[in-house]
């Protein structure tokens, strides 16, 4: 490790080029040259977060395969004048200018719409428009017409008879050419032309996503560059140094980059979810080099680095390092944990955060440290501002946190019962044309057509007998009619259209009385026949050529994913009531969507434990104890368990977006619970005192951890700025839940962490005790290396220098001695005579009479540089309760110590 | 919002469409083909001119497929007559047994198109009015407004001769029109018509220079019956939704004398 830093320091120029040829690549990656575009891809479609291989999205695209799309846009145009011959004629022209749109392969209104008018023998088959045109007299009927035909009611004429609607089906239209034409304002640009300023709403599917692509791709315009102004902001008034501040934005920029590379590269479209990781890239870097700078400008108070700018990378790297790797490491872990969620979107997002946060880290120790270095940021030597202020502010909250450690750790103890219990209350949903503000004109048409033509959502069941012609069985037929029947009573439904309703006009209209009542043939062959003869492209839709299958389209008035599940759920269970050889299932894009959420909600808790309990094992390791890793996650998990409970509270559906923020935050807070217990230990060791380290330290990180934490909030309260709503709430209640964990980490991490001495492993591994302590000192017999540096990092290792007295006689303490090298001499004073005891070396015990009670019955003096490992009898306990193990071993060995002492002293005495 | 506006396209334009592809899509004579046209003119004349006076479609099969290979199979007989440049037609469905006996007249008239449907299982006949032209016929992959490409396509509007190509060996004319059918869904069709027969063997019938219907005859399928050829079979594929319909033709007679009470209102589904 330490030679990498030493090459990092030690040739900057070459790590800033190695960097700047990856990003070269990664550019290139990213943006096509010749084709002057990005090759990052939007996918809007929030059924397509679902895998391709789900039951529900399969069996979707097999009705889709079999029908044929069925997504349109819905035009509906205000015409006050709509059954008259000149709004009929209106309908005529509308229709022929949406006609005309590329791509545009049909379009049904009333111009395309039979009336179906009966007279003696003849049929009439004519359009509306066409019978307006060729008798004007009955227009005057129309509306009683369209009333009374349930494949029109509500359908080609709002309730109120002032709005006509179109159906326009641009299946030759791709969603990105529908996005980049803008086929609504070329729909509403159609209609001025005809209608002038007639009011006019447009929704459907297509409509919804381009508007869902816009959205994402603003957001992204939008949150990125506000959040890079938020570095420089902030970098600037930190730092007060323009160099700092452009390096450290170069650096997240280059994260940024290289992850755009990657999602390019593993062909990972920037979808409702991931759309989420470049700013939370920028946000994460942003944090990561604060830690960083806030090294670099700490090397800068220390005067023998001043002039050694090789020294002074090695010192920031040593300072920053451990910290920013664990940072990386519990953060990717928490990320990584959505893998086990069935979402590609999910999954994706987990690679591309998590890959987003190694690169941040990686150009932050490398990059970074290499630019300051070449930049000469070092002559630029600057007071932090507010560090005294959070100085002082670090010193009260630290007395603070010590005299109300109980009711601080009490309190967050019964914040996560109490938080748990309201987060019963979630419930996994998402209201998608709701993921507009109210004020959009995609939410507004998409109320409008909703409320005035009963419905603006498709479902479908789809109906499979698996046996030829068994729909044209009379008595099947009259399941399915008394199923549209319960359908239609369902409040959630608009319309219900199916077969059997075709086959009842047709019925009607080949009866030959207008007027007549809608019933079903009584014979097969009448069914049969009037399908085959008269049914046309609309029966295709609707029924397979042999009568074995078909679609019944229902018009939904909800898209909430909670009432469509409620729906389904009823629908469900009414169709497992049908007789054989009825086999009913329901399909369509919102039940796609409430799919998604389902899914998104079913892993959501499974990969909070999952990152739970990597961050466990990850602090369990790095203090090389199961309890203090456990203790450590405590300030993490109450603001997590607090997020929950204000769900729950506040009635916030668990959603796509807002699900992913308790992984996010569980990574990113425990960051700074590290910082200050790492801290705390090295200044708790150092001061053989918990009470000034916990001051110490909270003084040493309250700086950065603010300065990060404002950094992480701004940067996630930019997404407040979203046009999509669910970032909206995915920003704030991400901002709020880091909040949470700043307060957590300024208040119980040091309420706990004041009574725990901890062991990092980057101590174990750090700690020199000279060659085999374990097999050279008497008093580590047996224990491992690895257990050897635990007692010596739960003891005090000391330094002293030549001459120095170590312990006078007579004096009363308890502490013991164990010594690691150097040469000490043991004498006492008698009759004013200097006389010389014994002189001890590597292994040698000292001081153990004090321990058992006694005065010190002797001098101790450092004839050379001398190191000691010092311990007590409350380092002893501590062993004992934390490793019971190596105390054990400790014990026994002191004892034997103690016993050949007594033997060797017995024998003296003999 | 439902997309299930347009419904009822009634057996009009289906018997219409059918009779229309009898009488010009399968039939030509040899004698005209045989010398070679030069203009776009020529092979229209040498195409219009083959359509017998009279036809008798022993037995014709359609056959539909949707994308996923669901098939429905309809069999029957079409009987067509010209009097005074009008056409008179009728179609009897043979099979399958529950659509038995179902019957489509067709007849040309100067106030426009008559059009009358016999549904055995109703026993009603119905005259039709104001269908519309694009629509399916009987479920399959044809429609009125295509098959009246193929009847007048090559008839007032202005006809475009491309260069000639060859195709499996067989030197083809390539005509390109613009529909003269108001509303229909294509903005041009192209037909390969073989040099030899005078036979459309290939129609794209395109949208936006992109093919979206396609009819095929294959050489092989060709027949002669006295001096006209024929297709034994058609393919009609739906290039955009994957469905197609086979057409096929066991035998025709043309050129014989047919009784009017095939063509009557009142008469033409009864017998046999």
């Amino acid at each position: 490790m330490q030679r990498l830093v030493l090459r990092i320091a030690t040739r900057p120029l070459l790590v800033i080029m190695l960097c700047l040829l990856i990003s070269a690549a990664a550019l290139l990656a990213v943006f096509d040259p010749l084709g002057v575009r990005l090759r990052t891809e939007i996918d809007p479609s929030i059924e397509r977060l679902l895998p391709s291989q789900d039951s529900s999205r399969a069996l979707y695209e097999r009705v889709r395969e079999q029908f044929g799309a069925g997504d349109a846009v819905i035009v509906a145009v205000q015409l006050d004048d709509l059954f008259t011959p000149a709004g009929m004629a209106r309908v005529e022209q509308l229709q022929a200018r949406y006609a005309a749109l590329p791509g545009v392969s049909a379009v049904l209104s009333l111009a395309t719409a039979p009336a179906l008018y009966t007279s003696e023998d003849d049929l009439d088959l004519s359009t509306f428009t066409q019978q307006a045109r060729a008798h004007p007299e009955r227009i005057a009927g129309f509306r009683q017409r369209i009333a009374d035909n349930p494949l029109y009611r509500n359908t080609l004429v709002s309730a109120d008879g002032r709005k006509a609607a179109f159906a326009i089906l641009a299946d030759g239209v791709s969603e990105r050419q529908f996005l980049h034409d803008d086929y609504p304002a070329l729909i509403r640009a159609a209609t001025r032309a005809v209608a002038g300023d007639a009011p006019v709403a447009i929704t459907g599917t297509q409509v919804g996503r381009a508007a869902t692509a816009r959205a994402l791709i603003d957001s992204l315009k939008f949150t990125v560059p506000a959040v890079f102004a938020i570095i420089l902001v902030l970098l600037l008034l930190a730092f007060r140094s323009w160099r700092a501040t452009l390096a450290a934005a170069a650096t997240v920029g280059l994260a940024l980059l290289w992850t755009l590379a990657s999602a390019v590269l593993l062909d990972m479209p920037f979808n409702l979810v991931t759309a989420i990781v470049p700013a939370l890239v920028v946000t994460l870097g942003l944090s990561y080099t604060i830690y960083l700078l806030s090294a670099f400008h700490d090397a800068l108070t220390r005067p023998w680095l001043e002039n050694d700018r090789t020294a002074r990378t090695r010192w920031v790297l040593n300072r920053a390092g451990l910290g920013l790797l664990l940072s990386a490491a519990t953060t990717s872990a928490s990320f990584l944990s959505l893998l086990t969620n069935d979402l590609p979107a999910i999954r994706h997002f987990a690679v591309l955060a998590s890959l987003g946060s190694v690169y941040a880290t990686l150009l932050s120790l490398s990059f970074l440290p290499s630019l300051l270095a070449l930049t000469g940021c070092a002559r630029r030597r600057q007071v932090p501002p507010s560090q005294g202020m959070l100085a002082a502010l670090a010193v009260r909250l630290a007395a603070f946190d010590q005299k109300y450690r109980r009711w601080i750790i009490f309190g967050a103890l019964v914040l996560i019962p109490l938080d748990a219990l309201f987060a019963l209350r979630i419930h996994a949903g998402a209201e998608f044309s709701k993921s507009f503000p109210a004020s959009s004109e995609v939410r507004r048409d998409y109320e409008a057509i909703n409320r005035d033509f009963d419905g603006a959502n498709l479902l479908s069941i789809y109906i499979d007998t698996h046996v030829n012609d068994a729909l044209t069985d009379p008595a099947t037929v009259g399941q399915l009619d008394a199923l549209q029947e319960w359908l239609r009573a369902q409040p959630e439904v608009g319309a219900v259209v199916s077969y059997v309703d075709h086959l009842k006009l047709l019925n009607r209209g080949f009866g030959g009385d207008d007027g007549a009542p809608l019933h079903i043939p009584e014979s097969a062959a009448a069914i049969k026949q009037l399908l085959v003869f008269g049914g046309g492209d609309a029966i295709r839709r609707v029924v397979d050529p042999r009568f074995r299958s078909a679609l019944i389209q229902l018009r939904i008035k909800v898209d909430g994913s909670r009432q469509v599940d409620a729906l389904v759920q009823r629908i469900d269970h009414r169709l497992a009531a049908m007789p054989p050889p009825l086999n009913g299932v329901v399909t369509g894009s919102p039940l796609l969507a409430t799919r998604t959420v389902q899914e998104i909600a079913a892993g959501q808790f499974l990969s909070i434990a999952i990152a739970t309990l990597a961050i466990w094992a990850l602090l369990s390791f790095m203090f090389t104890s199961i309890r203090a890793g456990l203790l450590a996650l405590l300030p993490t998990v109450v603001p997590v368990a607090i997020y929950f409970g204000t769900l729950g509270l506040l009635g916030i559906d668990l959603s796509p977006t807002t699900c992913l923020i308790a992984c996010i935050v569980i990574g990113i807070a425990v960051d700074d619970t590290i910082q200050f217990l790492a801290r705390f230990n090295a200044d708790a060791r150092a001061g053989a005192a918990e009470a000034p380290a916990v001051t110490s330290a909270l003084s040493a990180v309250l700086r950065p951890v603010t300065l990060s934490t404002v950094a992480l909030c701004s940067g996630f309260l930019v997404f407040a700025g979203s046009a999509l709503e669910t970032q909206v709430q995915f920003g704030l209640l991400s901002a709020f839940t880091l909040f949470l964990a700043w307060i957590m980490n300024i208040t119980l991490t040091p309420a706990l962490g004041s009574k725990l001495r901890i062991v990092t492993m980057w101590d174990i591994l750090r700690l020199d005790l000279g060659e085999s302590p374990q097999y050279t000192i008497p008093l580590l017999s047996g224990l491992s290396l690895r257990q050897a540096r635990v007692f010596a990092l739960l003891s005090s290792l000391e330094k002293h220098p030549a001459g120095t007295r170590l312990i006078r006689e007579g004096d009363l303490a308890r502490d013991i001695y164990v010594v690691v090298d150097g040469q000490l001499e043991v004498w006492v004073e008698r009759h004013g005579e200097h006389k010389r005891l014994s002189t001890l070396t590597r292994g040698a015990v000292i001081g153990e009479a004090g321990y058992f009670g006694q005065r010190r019955t002797a001098n101790v003096d450092t004839l050379s540089a001398v190191r000691v490992l010092r311990f007590d009898s409350q380092d002893l306990e501590r062993l004992r309760l934390r490793y019971p193990r190596i105390a054990a071993l400790v014990l026994r060995n002191l004892n034997r110590i103690q016993a050949e002492r007594l033997a060797r002293a017995t024998a003296m005495l003999q | 919002m439902h997309v299930v506006v347009r419904c009822q396209e009634v057996a009009r334009r289906a018997g219409r469409a059918l009779l229309a592809l009898s009488l010009c899509g399968l039939a030509a004579t040899a004698a005209h083909a045989a010398a070679a046209p030069a203009g776009a003119s020529a092979v229209l004349e040498c195409m219009r001119a083959n359509v017998p006076k009279t036809l008798t479609v022993r037995d014709i099969q359609l056959s539909a497929s949707d994308r996923k290979g669901s098939t429905r199979t309809l069999q029957g007989r079409i009987y067509a007559s010209r009097e005074d440049d009008k056409l008179r037609a009728m179609i009897r469905i043979a099979a399958p047994a529950d659509l038995a006996g179902a019957a489509y007249l067709l007849r040309e008239r100067e106030s426009g198109d008559e059009m009358y449907v016999y549904m055995p299982a109703l026993q009603k006949v119905r005259r039709i009015s104001g269908a519309a032209i694009d629509g399916s016929l009987w479920g399959t992959d044809l429609s009125y407004a295509d098959v009246k490409q193929l009847t007048n396509a090559f008839s007032g509007a202005q006809p475009k001769l491309d260069r000639d190509e060859t195709v499996a060996g067989r030197a083809m004319h390539v005509l390109s029109v613009a529909p003269t059918v108001a509303a229909a869904r294509f903005d041009r069709v192209r037909a390969w018509v073989d040099a030899r027969t005078c036979m459309a063997l290939r129609v794209d019938f395109e949208q936006a220079g992109v093919a979206q219907k396609r009819l095929t005859i294959e050489p092989g399928d060709l027949q002669q019956s006295g001096s006209y050829w024929y297709a034994t079979q058609i393919l009609v594929s739906d290039l955009k939704q994957g469905s197609k319909t086979t057409v096929k033709v066991t035998g025709i007679t043309p050129d014989k004398e047919l009784a009017d009470r095939l063509f009557g209102p009142a008469t033409f589904y009864l017998g046999n």
